[in-house]
């Protein structure tokens, strides 16, 4: 079978005798670092391609909108541009929750799968109800359409994954869900095309803060054992 | 140099391997049997081999769910198994450190 360990070479090494201290370091750091990578949920790499499709997507929406005197909110093409980007981007997410979580059980991935369930809920219901609710009471398009579709994914989401990240003791995670929801406030008070700019930026910053210290974190992670 | 501050039943490739992987999934998680063999790349009959030297000792359990073709083995560290592999780890670190 390619790539399966020879039957007599395990045997021979079944007793250790033969393994170095040094090399018994190597292997156990190797092996940690190996799994850790395998087991990770959100490793460095989606979030850093996760922030540059976020400042695509929202750097469109801002093109799409500056111009507008009064505002009327994004065109159709962009705003199907960034649902596209969206669902691509959940999809990768998914596909490497999936292949980290295979053949994993216990309490942790059922805490994994409830915190999913919860940023989603934040994320799909916090800004529309917002939405509905200016739209009813008669708000301005640079509202309905430009200031709350901007800031406040990024204050709702921000704030759930914020106390998720506390509860687990996850500080490169609590820094950037931190940077996300300030990014949020900010967007909210630079005007209704702005925001999508703001958020666009700092949403950006935020996922590649977290990537790098993620990275970070995974290389000190036993360095030598 | 002599290796016996270090624990025999870890100090083979194979069972160090296993240890530390199952020790990088998060306290109560358990792994199945085919995704740490896909992981480790060993054949099914070295895997159990060593595992059920490492269950002697407590170091880990396992639990087989279902039957026949739908079976399932899920394998978990123990809090004996994580401690054995933290003093394995701490006695490589006085040994080579003294070098």
């Amino acid at each position: 079978m390619p790539g399966t360990r020879d039957t007599d070479q395990a045997t021979r090494a079944d007793d250790g005798d033969g393994l170095d201290p040094r090399e018994a370091a190597r292997l156990v750091a190797q092996t940690k670092r190996e799994a850790q990578r395998q087991f990770n949920l959100s490793p460095p790499w989606i979030a850093a391609v996760t922030g540059a499709v976020v400042l695509l997507a929202y750097g469109a929406l801002w093109l799409s909108t500056r111009a507008q005197h009064p505002y009327k909110g994004p065109s159709l093409g962009v705003v199907a541009l960034v649902y596209a980007a969206v669902a691509v981007a959940i999809a990768a997410s998914v596909t490497v929750y999936r292949r980290a979580t295979a053949g994993v059980s216990g309490p942790s991935v059922r805490q994994q799968q409830v915190e999913g369930v919860a940023i989603l809920v934040s994320f799909v219901l916090g800004s529309p109800v917002l939405q509905g609710a200016m739209k009813h009471y008669a708000a301005s398009d640079a509202i309905v359409y430009g200031v709350i579709p901007a800031a406040a994914p990024l204050i709702i989401v921000g704030t759930t994954v914020l106390g998720i990240a506390a509860s687990k003791a996850d500080w490169p995670q609590f820094g950037a869900a931190l940077a996300v929801v300030i990014t949020g406030v900010v967007a909210a008070f630079v005007g209704p095309s702005g925001a999508w700019l703001a958020a666009g930026i700092g949403l950006f910053i935020g996922l590649l803060g977290y990537a790098a210290a993620d990275a970070l974190r995974h290389r000190r992670v036993s360095p030598q054992v | 140099m002599t290796a016996d501050p270090l624990d025999p039943v870890i100090h083979t490739p194979a069972r160090l391997r296993i240890v530390a992987t199952l020790a990088a999934l998060p306290d109560g998680a358990s792994l199945s049997f085919t995704r740490l063999q896909d992981m480790l790349e060993l054949t099914p009959g070295n895997l159990i081999t060593h595992l059920r030297k490492l269950e002697d000792a407590g170091y880990l359990t396992t639990e087989t769910t279902g039957n026949g073709r739908a079976s399932r083995t899920s394998i978990a560290l123990t809090r004996h198994g994580r401690a054995a592999l933290d003093t394995y780890t701490d006695a490589l670190r006085d040994l080579l450190g003294g070098l």
